[in-house]
């Protein structure tokens, strides 16, 4: 790397360059403050008094890249409504993502870049973008490249393209991209399996809309889970078909607790958790004794399987799998869908193999109402080719912070802080690093620990793009535009790599665009270059770029899904059970879940998903456990009473919500709250139930175990009422079979 | 008998709620927000019983553990034909639109009695018991079209009459009728299930029409005689063991 072949002085020169051509081409990077004088009469540019204008872009509150029209009057975001034309969506929202108006929005934003006088502090001084990029630069290029580490969650792909790019130029390791979200989810599980089973590392894709009947393990698909907004909407279809003379579809649930995504289906089913790939292997073993499998391909997969043993371990009983068996074995279109509590404990791999077994048994791959695999969104030029770090690569990582192999951390898109179990000792590493950078918006748990936070744009003022990795059939590349002027002082962070690029001798031929639009409209060529059929012409780059961002990205015309074909033997399934953490004392299986509004914990500093109601509980603003009523009976606790609930690993306060569907060995507690940062709507509300695991890892995914520790429950005397929508009557299900109220 | 076809401006707007498609996420209420300037409370609120949402999900349990289900039951203004809140207010805030045929709350006539509330079967009115908080720059993402209501008003869904305006306007303005589906209430568009569907009932063809006609349609407590132009389709019951 090129240390002596610039100066400081010739930087600053750079500086003032790269901003003049940044102010030339109309976009947002100035870096020279300059000031114009606007005649009076003169409107921005389509904002004309009392009319609004929609901008196409993707919603980035989750990484499912729903396709979002923002209304905006007089330059102000008004309200996010969903893309009519954009295949993941179809026009449809969820409600975390109308909220994203309130992260562009949110009065505890950080305004301009600060530097934080000691980490942990909260002692911010301002400072300028020249300062801070001049700071970033200086650390950068005078780092051994081998001591910088990225970390970062669910950054977009066209940022990360350029940070790998970037850090492969100047010889620094890659990012390492790891997302809660993503564990919460159980992706990587996901598609390790398809990998070995159909020898591709891409997502499943099901055809909910056309499958008739679905037997769904232990899933969010219809809460927070892959793609939510779209699975909601063949959700409805499969439900419409009654309207139109089909046959209404029908669901089946298996879970130990009755979540949103059970609560819609015919039939909740209630087992032990962690057993959802044994509840799959012994109906499996009954569609093959029965003759209702139609391909017994993967029937040594089941081989040793005694059904009637697995219908004591799970808790249903054999009669009634054996009847759920019929109604899936005599399905015209059966579909199993492995949800992410199956594949959260160490035996979650071989658990959602064990699902994705029974679509093979129904014969049902790349068929209507069956699975496929997501088109390949491995794309040169386009997407990284750096894999998601497993939660062992975040160990590593943290390993090299904690012995002091790390001088520069950079951070952004994620809250490791928050997000991961204490016990992986990110915080305690953190104080081995040499300096801290964080791109965050917020002051988050993470980004207090940063010696210098430079603000990057919130999405909906951030270009980009998402390359959809799962939930459409088609391949989806989901443009992202800002739909306002930056309302702050903050700075994409695509374009500060880009600067930086320019200033640093060998990044600078790798990426040789001086700001993200240039590099954005030069994509433009690389998706011609694939040469599939798409929704518009690429020939001429200001043309596609008029599409591309009225229509909010590109996708192929055709389905692009592919049916799967199972590429190797299989052997009889082993090590499919959950393992828990805690001895006796711990008499209870903790059940934390991805909270259907805030996630986790993302959403938590927006007032309006504060304020709406959790589907199940209806409650807001706290964190609350879920007993089910006889066992808050025998730990003689009361609905409203405040308990803690303790692991091996910590302990948490929550208010008890008495649940009347849930295991009662089992307690499920919401992640989103327990802030300690993040702003007045988040902080010092709740808890976070994620201080209670350990880092236990689930087999050969290597991801986050998290349903793996036992808890006790602990009264603490006092009461706190659960804010909550339903009244009091409604709640207790406990007072109507005669318990004390 | 339908006056669509005959030239007149009269609609009947209607809502479907489908609540064999529900499944409780919460799109309808955060669009609602956004759309209509919803203040958020806070928790102290929250346990008076004055949460602000024009529309809730109600949640039933039914039977008990293991045999549990849940079912949710999206609520906001009925929009009676014959609304208890009409009669009671006295000073004509709350009165019945002739040409939308929904009722209509006028802000800046209410002062504050909430009989409206006290008289409404199905507990959708919510009363401004202050007034609302922004903080800054929150206040951004309030909507033009909506007012934003002070303290001692009374207010309830509107079916995003704002909305309704300004499609009957552009058509009027293009003279063309109003098509099936122009019209999205904030709730409606969001909502990713399409369990909420909208439309003028008045139109035979419409898609709301046609979807009253269900052999699962219901209205909620139609003994009343209340008229509600929010129809519910009953969820499915498949039996499962």
């Amino acid at each position: 790397m090129s240390k002596q072949g610039i100066t400081r002085r010739q930087f600053l020169q750079g500086t003032a360059l790269a901003g003049a051509a940044a102010v030339i081409s109309g976009c947002t990077l100035s870096l020279q403050k300059k000031e114009y004088l606007e005649p009076y009469v003169d409107m921005p540019e389509f904002a004309l008094p009392g009319e609004s204008v929609w901008y196409a872009t993707t919603c980035r509150e989750c990484p499912a890249a729903c396709g979002i029209i923002v209304r905006v009057h007089q330059g102000r975001a008004k309200k996010v409504e969903g893309n009519a034309m954009h295949p993941v969506n179809e026009g449809k929202t969820c409600a975390r993502g109308q909220a994203a108006l309130q992260a562009l929005y949110n009065p505890d934003r950080l305004r301009a870049p600060v530097a934080q006088s000691a980490r942990g502090s909260r002692q911010f001084t301002s400072i300028d973008w020249n300062e801070a990029l001049n700071t970033l630069y200086q650390l950068i290029s005078e780092t051994d490249p081998a001591r910088i580490a990225f970390f970062g969650g669910d950054v977009p792909d066209h940022v990360l393209w350029i940070l790998e790019t970037f850090f492969a130029a100047i010889g620094a390791p890659p990012p390492v991209i790891y997302s809660t979200h993503a564990a919460w989810e159980g992706k990587r599980a996901l598609r390790l399996v398809n990998k070995s089973l159909f020898g591709v590392d891409r997502l499943p894709v099901y055809d909910l809309a056309h499958a008739d009947v679905v037997f769904s393990f232990s899933g969010g698909f219809l809460s927070t889970e892959l793609s939510p907004v779209h699975y909601n909407l063949a959700f409805g279809r499969m439900r419409g078909r009654q309207d139109t003379g089909g046959p209404r579809g029908v669901v089946v649930h298996f879970e130990p607790r009755l979540s949103q995504t059970a609560a819609p289906a015919d039939r909740w089913i209630p087992i032990r958790p962690g057993t959802e790939g044994l509840v799959a292997l012994a109906l499996g073993r009954i569609l093959l004794d029965e003759g209702w499998a139609r391909n017994t391909a993967a029937a040594p997969f089941f081989a040793g399987v005694d059904a009637k043993e697995l219908a004591e371990v799970t808790d249903v009983e054999y009669e009634r799998l054996r009847h759920l068996a019929q109604l899936f074995g005599q399905a015209q279109a059966p579909l199993a869908i492995p949800g992410s509590a199956a594949a959260a404990h160490r035996g979650g791999y071989q658990a959602v193999m064990a699902v994705q077994m029974l679509n093979i048994l129904m014969d049902n791959l790349g068929k209507p109402g069956g699975l496929w695999l997501a088109p390949d969104t491995r794309i040169d030029g386009l997407t990284p080719k750096t894999e998601p770090a497993s939660l062992a690569d975040v160990r590593d990582l943290v390993e090299r912070m904690r012995s002091g192999q790390v001088d520069l951390l950079l951070l952004d898109g994620s809250n490791p802080a928050y997000g991961l179990p204490p016990e992986v000792g990110f915080v305690d590493a953190v104080a081995n690093v040499g300096k801290v950078i964080s791109f965050s918006s917020f002051v988050d748990e993470t980004s207090v620990w940063a010696d210098y936070i430079l603000p990057g744009h919130t999405p909906l003022e951030s270009w980009g793009y998402q390359v959809v990795d799962n939930g459409t059939d088609r391949l989806v590349i989901s443009a992202q535009q800002p739909v306002v002027r930056p309302y702050y002082d903050t700075r994409d962070v695509a374009d500060v790599f880009l600067f930086l690029a320019q200033a640093l001798e060998p990044a600078r031929a790798q990426l040789p665009w001086l700001n993200v639009v240039d590099f954005l409209k030069s994509r433009m060529e690389v998706i011609r270059n694939l040469g599939i059929p798409g929704s518009f012409a690429l020939d001429n780059v200001e043309e596609a770029w008029a599409y591309w961002l009225g229509n909010g990205g590109w996708r192929s015309k055709e389905p692009l899904w592919s049916a799967p074909v199972l590429k190797r033997e299989l052997s009889q399934a082993f090590n499919l059970a959950p393992e828990f953490e805690g001895g006796t004392e711990y008499p209870f299986i903790l059940y934390p879940y991805e909270s259907p509004t805030l996630t986790d914990g993302r959403g938590a500093n927006r007032p309006w998903l504060q304020e709406l109601p959790d589907p199940m509980t209806t409650a807001m603003w706290r964190t609350w456990v879920e007993l089910n009523p006889e066992t808050a009976y025998l730990l003689g606790v009361q609905r409203d009473d405040v308990v803690k609930v303790i692991s091996p690993y910590g302990e948490v306060e929550a208010i008890v919500y008495i649940y009347p569907a849930i295991h009662p060995h089992v307690v499920a507690m919401p992640l989103g709250q327990g802030h300690t940062d993040y702003g007045r709507y988040a902080q010092g509300r709740g808890a976070n139930p994620v201080q209670l695991l350990g880092g236990r890892e689930v087999d050969v995914v290597k991801d986050l175990a998290w349903l793996s520790v036992r808890v006790k429950i602990v009264p603490t005397g006092r009461r706190q009422r659960l804010p909550r929508l339903e009244n009091n009557a409604g709640v207790d299900r406990a007072r109507e079979v005669g318990f004390p109220g | 008998m339908s006056t669509y076809n005959q030239g007149t401006d009269e609609h009947r707007w209607a809502m479907v709620v489908d609540i064999d498609k529900c499944t409780g996420c919460g799109a309808c209420i955060t669009a609602c927000y956004a759309e209509n300037n919803i203040p958020v409370v806070g928790e102290e609120e929250i346990h008076k019983g004055r949460h602000m949402g024009w529309v809730r999900i109600e949640r039933y349990w039914e039977g008990e553990y293991p045999n549990v289900r849940a079912r949710f039951l999206p609520i906001m203004c009925q929009q009676c034909g014959q609304a208890p809140c009409e009669p009671v207010c006295p000073v004509f805030a709350t009165y019945h639109s002739a040409t939308e045929h929904i009722n209509v709350q006028v802000y800046n006539r209410c002062v504050g009695t909430r009989f409206c509330a006290n008289n409404c079967p199905y507990i959708t009115r919510v009363f401004n018991w202050f007034d609302p908080v922004f903080p800054e720059p929150l206040q951004e993402q309030l909507n033009p079209d909506v007012t934003v209501r002070s303290r001692g008003i009374m207010e309830k869904c509107t079916f995003c009459i704002q909305r309704i305006r300004r499609v009957e306007e552009d058509a009027k303005a293009a003279g063309r009728p109003i098509e099936d589906g122009e019209v999205q209430p904030a709730c409606v568009q969001a909502c990713p299930t399409e369990a909420l569907v909208f439309g003028d009932l008045n139109d035979p063809n419409s898609k709301v029409a046609r979807l009253a006609e269900s052999r699962r349609a219901f209205k909620l407590l139609e003994d009343l005689g209340t008229e509600p132009a929010v129809i519910y389709l009953k969820g499915g019951d498949a039996h499962v063991v």
